[in-house]
């Protein structure tokens, strides 16, 4: 339980949203609290930015000090006050401060007795009691139940091997909201690596993933083709911009060249060499 | 010796909070001083030098603080004014 951090984000956003002010926290976060919990650094930090300012406020000491900061060293009562009366005045309630809360200012620096405190936070409990009183009625009994009849489903899911084709089935069948789920999911994961992922959302990874693939192979190796006519393209359009002359010579060549090499595109690596010589020749 | 230098103004409030940082001050004086210093500057709205001295007197000064912090103030505001010149030779 981590009862600084919750005051933090309480008190933090009961500020942003404009539910509490800085004097609402300098009221129960007083100078004599500061002076007694805060630690030295801190108060030079006040002081520094107090000696700065044109203007001393709440506002300047909360910000300096930080709410994180204040929440860390002031005794928790303090705060429980401070966000009691904030909660108590949003909901329309007055708020009526607690002479116990007053003592705990002095309390807590001289003695350990924090432990008196923790007190206030009971009345919470008690209306927490009949919501726990509710709740549990619900819970206990499909659990107990869900505890027996567990083997009794465990049992016929053994046998169910024979049903398992069923099973498959039944899972591939619509059973929507399963599917669902898996598909916004994956699509999500995809979206947020790469960009790539955009185009080939729907239509490029059933491809590749139903390994359809290999049977596509030799039918798609005219698109290979393709491919490399474009890569060439490129590099023809460099080249030709560099000298024509050259080019309409040597066109007649390269074309015939470009043809053996379209057809043995794989093989190109593994014989460089040879097509290679003959072009040099 | 504090008292007097800011009597005769010898030195000003500031310079004595010029030494006597707000982090020899947070270091130094006690949980009460601190709580008055706060408490006085959010009912005037105002941090002074002034409001800070009238709250820790010079007195109270001399009482927490190190005494090398104060003697320094008395010695930079001695310089300021020419005493320490002629001493050189």
């Amino acid at each position: 339980m981590n009862l600084k951090g919750f005051f933090v984000a309480a008190l933090s956003s009961a500020l942003e949203q404009g539910m509490a002010t800085c004097d609402d926290l300098v009221r129960h976060v007083t100078p004599e609290v500061l002076a007694t919990h805060l630690p030295r650094p801190l108060w030079a930090r006040l002081l520094t930015a107090c000696l700065g300012a044109s203007r001393v406020d709440a506002q300047l000491v909360v910000e300096t000090i930080g709410i994180p900061n204040l929440c860390e060293h002031v005794p928790t009562p303090i705060m429980w006050a401070c966000l009691e009366e904030i909660g108590v005045r949003s909901i329309g309630g007055t708020y009526v401060p607690k002479t116990s809360t007053a003592s705990l200012v002095t309390a807590p620096p001289t003695p350990g007795k924090p432990a008196v405190p923790p007190i206030p936070p009971k009345p919470p409990k008690t209306p927490a009691a009949p919501l726990s009183i509710t709740a549990p009625p619900e819970v206990n009994p499909p659990s107990v139940a869900a505890t027996q009849p567990s083997p009794i489903v465990g049992a016929p899911e053994i046998p169910s091997p024979n049903d398992m084709a069923n099973l498959f089935n039944e899972e591939d069948r619509p059973t929507g909201p399963a599917n669902r789920t898996r598909t916004t999911t994956s699509q999500r994961f995809r979206a947020s690596s790469t960009g790539i992922g955009r185009l080939a959302n729907s239509s490029r990874r059933p491809q590749a993933s139903a390994q359809a693939t290999p049977p596509e192979d030799p039918a798609q190796g005219t698109g290979r083709t393709r491919r490399a006519a474009t890569e060439s393209e490129y590099e023809v359009v460099t080249n030709v911009s560099g000298s024509n002359d050259d080019w309409k010579s040597a066109l007649a060549v390269e074309d015939e060249q470009l043809v053996d090499w379209a057809n043995s595109e794989e093989t190109v690596t593994g014989s460089n060499s040879s097509p290679d010589d003959p072009r040099k020749r | 010796m504090v008292e007097s230098g800011l009597e005769h103004q010898i030195f000003g409030p500031g310079d004595v909070l010029a030494h006597a940082t707000p982090d020899v001050l947070a270091n130094h004086l006690p949980p009460e001083l601190l709580s008055k210093i706060l408490a006085a500057s959010l009912k005037t709205g105002s941090m002074t030098p002034e409001h800070v001295l009238e709250t820790v007197t010079p007195q109270l000064l001399a009482q927490h603080l190190p005494h090398e912090v104060l003697w320094a103030c008395i010695v930079a505001a001695a310089a300021r004014a020419g005493v320490t010149a002629p001493v050189n030779s």
